[in-house]
């Protein structure tokens, strides 16, 4: 039997409201996932947590607006740890046209607000092979 | 739904005449309903968004037990279900009081000047996530968030920034500090601010939030400080406001924010009155008498889409505190009594698809809350979901303001919706369920216990289940998102609000603060205020004069962190 997906999810530096990444943790916990919700960290803190969990996915919520800046380093730093092959979703409250250019820096999908439960947790599943 | 036979059911209305309304109902629903519609009622499945019954039809029977003078009152008059003001809205409008808050504080100014210049009454100051947080804006920790959601402050210089040109003896500010460990700092930069330009403490109005939830529950790190620290700040802040500006509110309990993370209209304001309850205590324990704090205490709620039972919360709240502060705490002075409230439309019901549509959602809100007697109102902007307002859509919020208070005529009466069997009934009903939810935690060992033991966090993550389980199977309907969705809705342009660049500015200005303040003076304050902190003296005093001496917001809040330590969110796993 496949081993569950393991996810680590958090929340961006000083981000306020953990209402949506908890939910979303909660709802994939509900779907079978291994789920660690880290709350608020840095990208640093992000990587290690992903590392320590050896984690497949690493899911990120931001109402901020500081998913170009820590966003996009978070997956920088993935990509230069041997968690490379780990696959990045955000969420939150993120402008459209940001969109693209957190694609371009390795993010691997956005999930603006509104986005179905179900269309998360296929996305994850999906991507994913364990 | 049985109909209960109430023992005092014939205050408003005869007994003969309630004996025909019941009769005439039961014949009603027996006779003139069809089959399937009586199979309607009878399912149950009709009820508030917090859970409250309710039926078809509301009529006398469902509120013959009220009591107009002991439960309704006249406005003005105890226990102020009515509202606060005799005259509420005929004397003094309610506030039109819109967010300002972006990149650093002389960007503010601007869009502070043009709000007041397009009619706005009173300023509503919002800060970054940093400053929220209390951390400067050359912090590494504030990278990537500084002057965004919200004005970068670091010290008093900003501050004066933020005012230029700005008479603060003759506007009202809302200084929206969530955290009471920035409540005690920023604030405090206001009046000294006020103080060197020679306004008066008479003459400085306004509002700070404070409140500890915000920090222990709504917030949720990286670092924040054990909730009995951040509720001493909290009443330092009560007790230090009260005793020195008389007309600044030194709380303003957040029902709003809580909502927003997740509770629904009952547990709002039961909490943030459970909160008021703990403050009280705890000022009386340090020798004050309730009414010299209580008339100083405000509140801020959150008005959701369910416009009726929105209303009825406004009321309920009211009755609810009178009880509290007259009855519970004794309050001698009719305006300690007085439950006054800012409401904020809800920003959770804002989706991101087919934006437009909340310039709808919003204004119903906002006329629920004008319904419900506000003082002072925030109408959010339909960009919500996607980032701070821009200027186009925080004018359309203000117009929408300006136009329930110019042109739809609902001020002219006071209260106009008193006497309505469904809004009377729901006032009753909400009255009830907050005492029973109040007193749910007082069994707890009271909020700061119930934050400690991780009892709220819990609250809240299930309700959020519960609600987003509604929207996923449909049950909840949200037009435009899982009800009348376009097949294109989700490719809808919408111009975004881009933030100047504040960290180079800031870091300039911290950088030449440096050097022109005395650094002798800054250590002098901070060994002070380090010394302060393990005694039970009051605080205050000892920002107010650091912040004087050009002691900056980081260096305040990073002594807190070191001296009290850091608490960890009971929900992390």
């Amino acid at each position: 039997m496949a081993r569950p997906i393991k996810v680590v999810m958090a929340k961006l530096g000083l981000d306020i409201h953990w209402r949506g990444v908890y939910l979303v943790s909660q709802f994939l916990r509900d779907a079978g996932m291994d789920v660690v919700y880290i709350g608020n960290k840095f990208p640093e803190q992000i990587v290690e947590a992903a590392m320590q969990e050896d984690a497949d996915v690493v899911g990120m919520s931001t109402l901020g607006g500081n998913h170009l800046t820590l966003g996009l380093k978070t997956v920088d730093l993935l990509g230069k740890s041997d968690m490379a092959g780990v696959k990045v979703f955000m969420g939150g409250v993120i402008p459209p046209k940001h969109i693209p250019q957190l694609l371009d820096g390795g993010v691997h999908k956005v999930y603006g607000p509104d986005t179905p439960m179900e269309t998360i947790i296929n996305g994850i599943k999906d991507s994913v092979s364990v | 739904m049985g109909r209960e036979e109430s023992k005092k059911d014939v205050c408003l209305f005869s007994r003969e005449q309630l004996d025909t309304i019941k009769s005439g109902y039961d014949d009603w629903f027996n006779n003139v309903l069809k089959d399937n519609d009586r199979q309607d009622e009878l399912s149950g499945q009709y009820t508030t968004h917090s859970g409250i019954p309710i039926r078809m039809l509301h009529t006398p029977a469902d509120i013959a037990g009220i009591d107009y003078s002991e439960d309704l009152g006249f406005p003005g008059c105890a226990p102020y279900v009515r509202g606060v003001y005799p005259n509420m809205y005929r004397g003094r409008p309610f506030t039109l009081r819109q967010l300002a808050g972006l990149g650093a504080p002389e960007d503010c100014n601007l869009r502070v000047k043009y709000l007041l210049g397009h009619g706005a009454t009173g300023v509503n100051i919002l800060f970054d996530l940093p400053t929220i947080r209390g951390y400067n804006s050359d912090d590494p920790e504030a990278e990537g968030n500084v002057g965004h959601c919200g004005a970068a402050v670091d010290s008093i210089w900003d501050i004066d920034a933020f005012f230029k040109d700005i008479d603060l003896g003759a506007i009202s500010t809302s200084v929206v500090t969530h955290l009471p460990s920035t409540s005690i700092v920023i604030p405090g930069m206001y009046f000294a601010v006020a103080e060197q330009r020679g306004t008066s403490r008479d003459k400085i109005a306004g509002t700070c939030q404070n409140d500890f939830i915000m920090e222990t529950c709504v917030g949720s790190g990286p670092e924040i400080l054990p909730p009995p620290v951040s509720f001493r700040l909290q009443c330092d802040v009560v007790e230090y406001v009260c005793e020195n500006y008389p007309r600044f509110n030194p709380i303003s309990y957040n029902g709003y924010n809580l909502r927003e993370a997740g509770t629904d209209a009952v547990q709002e304001v039961a909490i943030a009155i459970s909160n008021a309850i703990a403050t009280a205590e705890e000022l009386i324990r340090r020798g004050m008498d309730v009414d010299q704090f209580a008339p100083r205490m405000s509140f801020f709620w959150d008005l959701h889409n369910d416009f009726f039972e929105e209303i009825a919360k406004c009321r309920a709240s009211r009755k609810v505190w009178y009880k509290i502060v007259h009855d519970r705490f004794g309050a001698k002075n009719p305006k300690s009594a007085l439950m006054r409230f800012h409401v904020q439309t809800a920003g959770v019901t804002l989706p991101a698809t087919e934006p437009l549509n909340n310039v709808a959602r919003s204004a119903i809100q906002g006329l629920a809350a004008v319904f419900g007697g506000c003082q002072s109102l925030h109408i959010d902007s339909y960009d919500e979901a996607y980032s701070a307002p821009t200027e186009e859509a925080a004018l359309v919020s203000l117009r929408t303001q300006q136009i329930i208070q110019s042109e739809t005529g609902v001020i002219n009466t006071v209260d106009p919706l008193a006497g309505s069997y469904y809004v009377e009934y729901l006032t009753e009903q909400m009255i009830n369920r907050i005492f029973d939810y109040i007193k749910q935690i007082e069994e707890l060992g009271g909020l700061v216990k119930a934050v400690e033991d991780g009892w709220l966090h819990r609250e809240i993550a299930n309700y959020n289940l519960k609600y987003q389980k509604k929207i996923e199977t449909g049950e909840m309907k949200i037009v435009g998102v899982n009800y009348f969705r376009s097949e294109d809705s989700s490719t809808q342009e919408i111009e975004v609000f881009e933030y100047p660049e504040t960290y180079t500015r800031q870091k300039a200005k911290l950088d030449r603060l440096r050097k022109e303040r005395s650094q002798q003076k800054v250590n002098e304050c901070l060994k002070v205020l380090r010394d302060k902190c393990h005694t039970d003296e009051n605080l205050y005093p000892f920002t107010m004069e650091a912040v004087k001496n050009l002691v900056t917001l980081g260096e305040i809040e990073e002594l807190f962190r070191d001296e009290f330590g850091l608490w960890t969110f009971p929900l992390i796993s």
